[in-house]
């Protein structure tokens, strides 16, 4: 056994960072009552409950954007309805019925993506795809 | 000098070739500390011990070094003795516990799991699943986004069904894993993950586990899931 530096993660294809095991390393583990425990004053901060945020009128708003927008990328003129994707999928066959569904309304969001870039960009999408990059990076962020 | 305690292991289990680095800048040395059957990890307490990310992943490392060489109860971050006389006498007092503990963890390891969902994906299996849900969407968007009430409107039932989804693969991702896990324990839910599941698995069943995980996330492109590397059992020492 040798010594590992604390920024170097151990191999073998994990990808637990401190933020992942945090809750493990505060909240679990043996506690031992004629033990002083350090003070985690500033480290509570990152137990925020998601759910009290979510019922918001922001999140409802935000919601009803992002469907829209989930429509407007699978084409002005296509139905929306799922059978004939799945349909689409089905004959390709590479998978199975749902998950078809899922990949090829993907695969059609992002034929519609470069149709719309390709156009200028002109149409009404414009909006909705910036509130789409602003959310993936905060996500990004968060991790 | 108070103590700094890191885990429990057997007197038997294998002491580092090199010296461990724990908590405290510089690194206090980590060393054993004996009483009957059993040792404790500990080192020298630093003066203003406090949970900054240095420290914590040392007491990370320290743990997962240790528990490579055989069970280890891990302690919560941040136990400090008044001294090792006292780590000594509470290895005493306790010593049945610990070993009941410690024979009940052997060759086992933690992995937590947290699953979150990918919003797209969900999205759309939520207006796949929900016709009237499809057909407000479309009205909205024949209206140009439709007006402030109805977006509240329509994203308040979105929502609501997210969330059920939510509890749905919550339920979903503990129940794969409870059957094949030797113990699961459910996380805090909390803000970054629908769902955070601690599993106790023997390591002759790891690659079974790990398939399970990998087919979870395969079977269900709604979910994102994080698996940590093996873990000390922090979450079944109680």
């Amino acid at each position: 056994m040798t010594v590992v530096p604390a920024q170097q993660g151990r191999g073998g294809g994990g990808t637990s960072g401190l933020y992942d095991v945090l809750e493990l390393v505060l909240d679990r583990g043996l506690v031992i009552d004629a033990f002083v425990r350090v003070s985690l004053v500033g480290i509570e901060i990152l137990k925020i409950d998601i759910r009290v945020v979510v019922a918001s009128v922001d999140t409802y708003l935000r919601f009803a954007e992002a469907c829209n927008r989930l429509d407007l990328e699978a084409g002005p003129n296509r139905s929306p309805g799922l059978p004939e994707i799945v349909g689409d999928m089905t004959e390709s066959g590479a998978r199975g019925k749902t998950k078809g569904a899922l990949s090829g309304a993907a695969q059609t969001v992002s034929d519609a993506f470069q149709q719309a870039r390709d156009e200028g960009g002109s149409r009404s999408e414009a909006k909705p795809r910036t509130r789409r990059t602003a959310s993936n990076r905060r996500k990004e962020e968060q991790e | 000098m108070s103590t700094y305690v890191y885990g429990i292991a057997h007197r038997s289990h294998p002491r580092p070739d090199t010296e461990l680095a724990g908590v405290g800048d510089p690194p206090r040395p980590v060393r054993t500390l004996a009483e009957g059957e059993l040792i404790a990890l500990v080192s020298d307490a630093p003066e203003d011990l406090r949970p900054k990310r240095r420290d914590l992943l040392a007491h990370q490392r320290v743990l997962t070094h240790a528990a490579a060489g055989g069970p280890v109860l891990p302690m919560r971050f941040g136990g400090v003795s008044p001294d090792d006389a006292s780590v000594k006498s509470v290895l005493a007092d306790r010593a049945e516990h610990f070993e009941e503990r410690l024979t009940a963890l052997h060759d086992k390891v933690e992995y937590n799991v947290k699953a979150s969902h990918d919003e797209d994906v969900v999205l759309h299996q939520v207006l796949a699943d929900n016709a009237e849900l499809r057909a407000l969407t479309e009205a909205n968007r024949a209206a140009g986004g439709g007006t402030y009430e109805q977006k509240i409107q329509l994203g308040e039932r979105i929502v609501a069904a997210v969330q059920q989804r939510e509890t749905r693969d919550a339920e979903l991702v503990h129940d794969t894993l409870m059957g094949i896990a030797a113990a699961v324990s459910r996380g805090p839910a909390s803000t970054g993950w629908l769902v955070s599941v601690s599993c106790l698995v023997a390591r002759a069943d790891t690659a079974r586990f790990l398939a399970a995980v990998d087919r979870l996330t395969k079977e269900n492109p709604q979910l994102e899931v994080r698996l940590s590397d093996p873990l000390p059992p922090y979450s079944f020492v109680e």
